[in-house]
This record gives structure tokens, C-alpha cells and sequence, in this order.
């Protein structure tokens, strides 16, 4: 493969990627609200910080790095609840939702 | 399991190294000639006495055959099919069953290289350490091109990841969570290299790390991790378990490229900027 062949692949994956990046956050936004809400169990706050480090992982790859940083920031958060499937405190819940939902104004703008 | 006679060489045949086969390469006193001792070496599991006949130049695909009955009854090579019940069982290969630390020594050396590590972490957005537990020179497949595994579980950075190594010529097999990896493991050939995230659904790479290292036919693939996680800690946890190289996310293609073909000893340069 040649390197102008290898440069359009990473162009097309980086549109694809953009493409469902907005979707892909509505499933986090929706995911942090079950389980704020208790609509499912906090065990699952494990699902949402593997959701969170993937998109931490993944968008600054694809030149998406303000949403990247948000979600790494979110993802920290969680950080000393995830292994116990415990929530964090009211102040760490509400900061998490702003991040989220900041995390979906990056991306409208993608 | 029948085993094949290996004191009878066809063409179509694949012989690899046994385990006195492969102390005979790694000691500084064999008394083998050069042509055999090069012969030891491409039989890799994968070539068949043909390509590796037509690798050597000047040979004859009989000649070849005959050298490598010569070098089973020395006990130093069998056939593929017969070492393979020993070298590919998978079967514990995710089991729960304790599996040894790594040594004092290796933690030691781990410790002195994450340290510089997280420095060129910081400088350049990569770290690499060339080969250090591979035993045996890495010589490109014969009659075909390198292969990898890429284990990633987002999508379109394992697509990407692909796409760089596929420039490369590499053959790329795609894996995302346990089962995958056990598939992907399993696949021959071998593969020359696998990049590997950390934080997968069902399975946590650095445990898959460890039980390659501790894997009969996987311990001398090479391994590097492609992970966010970036702290001294983590890139201890990935040295001190075998990793020959550490790149954090966000992935830039020329970084990667230049690092595995680093690792593998291969003089290419990137070619993407």
C-alpha cells in the first residue's frame, strides 16, 4: 500500500469514526443516566468507564481531541468507584454529568 | 495425536525446532556448520522444506530434505505436526489457574526502563524496547509476509491500526475481546507481532501479556502494548510482563509504524508523516 493509498484509508476511517461519534456519546449520555437515576445497577458504571476510555483512547487519534480530553476527564472521575461498582458522591455526580453533557456539545460541533 | 515419521523429508513438509533444537541455537558452542545452523533457523514451524529450499540459495528442495531428516535424528528438528499438541494447546491458556510473578530480576530491569520509559513517553509519545527477550533472530516469513494480530476493541482504531501494519505488508488478524484473542492466537502462522490494548471487555491485556510470555509457542512473539494508560506504573506492569514496546494513545501512524518495525529489527522507515 502505497503512503498517498495508507493516508486515504486513515482519512476515510477518521470521517466514519467522526460520523458515529455522535451516536456513540448519546449511548454514554444515555448509559450515565440510568444509572444516576437507579434505572439500572451501579455494577454498570464499569460498562460507562469502558465506554469513557475508549472514546478517551480513540478520539484524539481522530483528530477529535477536545471530546477526547472530555472523556478522559469523565473517566478519571470515575476512577476511584469503578472497581467497587459504586457511584461517586452527589458533588462527583454532578460534575460528571456536566462532563457528559459537555461531551455531547463537542461533539455537535464535530 | 499420530505422529508423523520425521526421518522421511517431503517437499510439502514444515519442520520446526525442538526444545534441544532451540538450546543448540541459543548456546555459544554448537560444532554445526553454518549451512545447517541457517537451516535451524528458517525451519520456523511455517516454511515447508521447498520454500525453505528456494530461501537457501544453490539448494535443492532434496538436499534441504535430507538435511532436515540429518537434523531430526540429532533430535534438533521435527516436524511441525508433532510438536504442535505441546507448543499450541490453548487450553489453560485463559484459565483462572496461578500463573508465576514476574521474577526480582526482570521487575528490577522493568523498574530501571519504565523510568527512562515515561521520559521518552513525555518526549517523543512512545517508548520502545528493541527485542529484549527475543532468543531467536527475526527472519521474515518464507514464501509469504509477516502477520500480526491487532487486539483492540474500539472498531475504527483497530481498523486504523490495520491499515498501518497492512501498509507494511504485514497480514493482520482483527481480535477485540477474550474469544477473539483465543482465535486470533490459535490462527497459524504465528504471528510476528501483536499490538495490544489494555482495557478490553472481557479481558485485561496485560493478563493476556502474561500468559503469552508463559506460552510454549507464544512467549518469544512480540508484543507491544498500544494503551492509554500512561503512567510509570502501567508501563512497569507492561515491561516487567515481556512487553517489547509501550505507545500510549492517541495513535499517530508513523509512530507506530517505525516503532514495530523497531521491534521486529526491520530497516524500513515509516511512510506516513
Amino acid at each position: 500500500m502505497s503512503s498517498d493509498a495508507l493516508r486515504r484509508e486513515l482519512d476515510a476511517l477518521s470521517a466514519e469514526y467522526r460520523s458515529r461519534l455522535p451516536a456513540k456519546l448519546a449511548e454514554i449520555h444515555a448509559l450515565w443516566f440510568d444509572l444516576a437515576s437507579g434505572a439500572i445497577p451501579a455494577a454498570r458504571v464499569i460498562d460507562l468507564r469502558r465506554e469513557l476510555h475508549s472514546i478517551a483512547g480513540s478520539a484524539k487519534t481522530f483528530g477529535v481531541a477536545a471530546v477526547g480530553e472530555i472523556a478522559a476527564a469523565a473517566e478519571s472521575l470515575l476512577d476511584p468507584f469503578w472497581q467497587h461498582g459504586a457511584l461517586p458522591e452527589p458533588a462527583g455526580r454532578a460534575e460528571l454529568t456536566r462532563l457528559i453533557d459537555a461531551l455531547q456539545r463537542a461533539a455537535a460541533t464535530v | 495425536m499420530v505422529l508423523k515419521n520425521p526421518f522421511i523429508a517431503f517437499e510439502h513438509d514444515v519442520y520446526a525446532l525442538t526444545r534441544q533444537g532451540q538450546e543448540e541455537l541459543r548456546g555459544g558452542g554448537t560444532s554445526l556448520s553454518a549451512a545447517d545452523l541457517e537451516l535451524l533457523v528458517r525451519a520456523d514451524g511455517r516454511a515447508t522444506v521447498a520454500q525453505i529450499a528456494a530461501s537457501m540459495q544453490a539448494l535443492p528442495a532434496q538436499a534441504v530434505a535430507q538435511a532436515c531428516v540429518r537434523l531430526a535424528r540429532a533430535g534438533l528438528l521435527d516436524l511441525a505436526t508433532n510438536l504442535q499438541d505441546d507448543s499450541l494447546d490453548f487450553t489453560d491458556f485463559f484459565s483462572d489457574k496461578p500463573r508465576a510473578a514476574p521474577s526480582q530480576e526482570e521487575l528490577a530491569r522493568a523498574k530501571a526502563e519504565a523510568s527512562t520509559g515515561v521520559s521518552s513517553l513525555k518526549e517523543q509519545g512512545y517508548y520502545v524496547c528493541i527485542a529484549r527477550r527475543r532468543i531467536l533472530p527475526h527472519l521474515p516469513a518464507i514464501g509469504g509476509g509477516r502477520s500480526a494480530i491487532v487486539v483492540e476493541d474500539d472498531p475504527q482504531l483497530g481498523a486504523l491500526l490495520k491499515a498501518c501494519l497492512e501498509s507494511e505488508g504485514f497480514s493482520v488478524r482483527l481480535a477485540a475481546n477474550r474469544n477473539e484473542v483465543l482465535s486470533a492466537l490459535r490462527e497459524p502462522p504465528l504471528p510476528d507481532i501483536v499490538l495490544l490494548d489494555v482495557v478490553l471487555p472481557d479481558i485485561d491485556g496485560f493478563d493476556v501479556l502474561l500468559r503469552m510470555r508463559q506460552h510454549q509457542a507464544l512467549k518469544s512473539v512480540a508484543v507491544v502494548m498500544v494503551t492509554s494508560q500512561a503512567t510509570r506504573e502501567a508501563v512497569l506492569k507492561g515491561l516487567a510482563r515481556g512487553a517489547e514496546g509501550y505507545i500510549t494513545k492517541p495513535v499517530e501512524p508513523a509512530t507506530l509504524i517505525k516503532a514495530v518495525l523497531a521491534v521486529l529489527g526491520v530497516q524500513e522507515g515509516p511512510r506516513v508523516k
